[in-house]
């Protein structure tokens, strides 16, 4: 109970504040949402640079449409949501070569063309087994990618994932079992002592 | 050893188990379950080794990336500000030229009225209403833009 009331004044409090254009308030996001918002885009599009470009273009956008968030649910899905839309936007604008479309599956279909350039999981993990994963997350489609991301590491409910990826919470399910399974195949494959 | 005949409908639970919320009876169903099925153990224990394996990335932002993005912002907050004074600036001379009309149209037809008892010709009334009443307030209108800032009163 009281858990629940600190955090409904906590997003009443964020969205009063974006009304009101509080700077040090979106600074205060800044500090506390920047890096999680940054791996998240690196998630999403497997590339570095896209990932930094987009998170200053995520804030921007909080600033500008900072009245809309209705502080009726928590930011982060709110912000991962925002990021997202930008970062299909922008695949579609670097990718002009590929048909552009509107639907949800189609704009989701933006995420899937192959990225090049160095893999930013392999520098980023800290143990044997994330060493393991990282050339399997590498090749995963980042529709699953950023459904693993968003359920284990940011620990988003479903249906806040499902808000996030403007899908039903069967589909979110769904990408979570399947880039699991994928993730799974590289113990499967390569022996299965644990390393740290 | 795999006993294929659970496969299926354990696994789909030991998913879900890692997924969402799971009843503490299907919790205890898993557990049951997995003390006598190698293949369903080593499922369970992959599945947790992947997911504690997700966990042990650690991204590193660029040292300054924060401070960039509060820079980025306080620029874009100023152009906000400046956009957001012009809009209202355009707003008001809009709402006061409108006023300055209706109130024309208005202050003519009362005067009109009293031009008859105290004899004062139709031409004589329109001047009237022109140089003491729609100029005044047009020009107080253009008064917006010609202001500094500060002295406008709306920002």
């Amino acid at each position: 109970m009281t858990l629940n009331t600190t955090a409904e004044t906590e997003t009443a409090k964020i969205a009063r504040g974006l009304r009101e254009g509080d700077m040090q308030l979106v600074a205060d996001l800044v500090e506390r949402c920047q890096h999680r918002l940054v791996r998240y885009l690196l998630y999403l599009t497997g590339r570095r640079e896209y990932a930094e470009d987009l998170a200053q273009e995520t804030w921007v956008r909080v600033l500008q449409r900072g009245s809309q968030y209705n502080g009726r649910q928590r930011f982060d899905p709110w912000l991962f949501a925002i990021a997202r839309n930008l970062a299909i936007d922008y695949l579609r604008k670097k990718r002009k070569g590929v048909q552009t479309a509107s639907s949800p599956n189609d704009r989701d279909a933006m995420l899937l063309l192959p990225s090049s350039g160095p893999s930013p999981f392999e520098a980023a993990a800290r143990s044997k087994d994330a060493i393991r994963l990282a050339g399997q997350l590498q090749i995963l489609s980042p529709l699953y990618r950023e459904a693993l991301l968003l359920r284990f590491q940011e620990d988003l409910s479903l249906s806040e994932i499902a808000q996030v990826l403007g899908a039903p919470v069967t589909t979110v399910t769904s990408r979570i079992y399947r880039g699991l399974a994928a993730l799974r195949s590289a113990f499967e494959e390569g022996g299965d002592s644990p390393g740290v | 050893m795999i006993r294929l005949e659970c496969d299926k409908r354990f696994r789909e639970l030991i998913d879900r188990s890692f997924v969402e919320e799971v009843s503490e009876g299907e919790r205890q169903v898993i557990h049951d379950h997995i003390r006598d099925c190698d293949g369903c153990k080593r499922y369970v224990e992959l599945s947790a080794r992947t997911i504690r394996g997700l966990r042990e990335f650690t991204f590193t932002s660029e040292p300054d990336s924060n401070a960039q993005v509060r820079e980025i912002l306080a620029d874009h907050a100023g152009t906000m500000r400046q956009h957001n004074v012009q809009f209202r600036i355009w707003a008001a001379f809009a709402v006061a030229l409108s006023m300055s009309f209706v109130g024309s149209a208005l202050v003519y037809q009362v005067t009109k009225r009293l031009a008859v008892p105290m004899h004062f010709d139709t031409a004589q009334v329109q001047a009237g209403v022109l140089v003491f009443w729609l100029l005044p307030s047009f020009c107080s209108a253009l008064c917006l833009f010609a202001a500094p800032r500060e002295n406008r009163g709306i920002a």
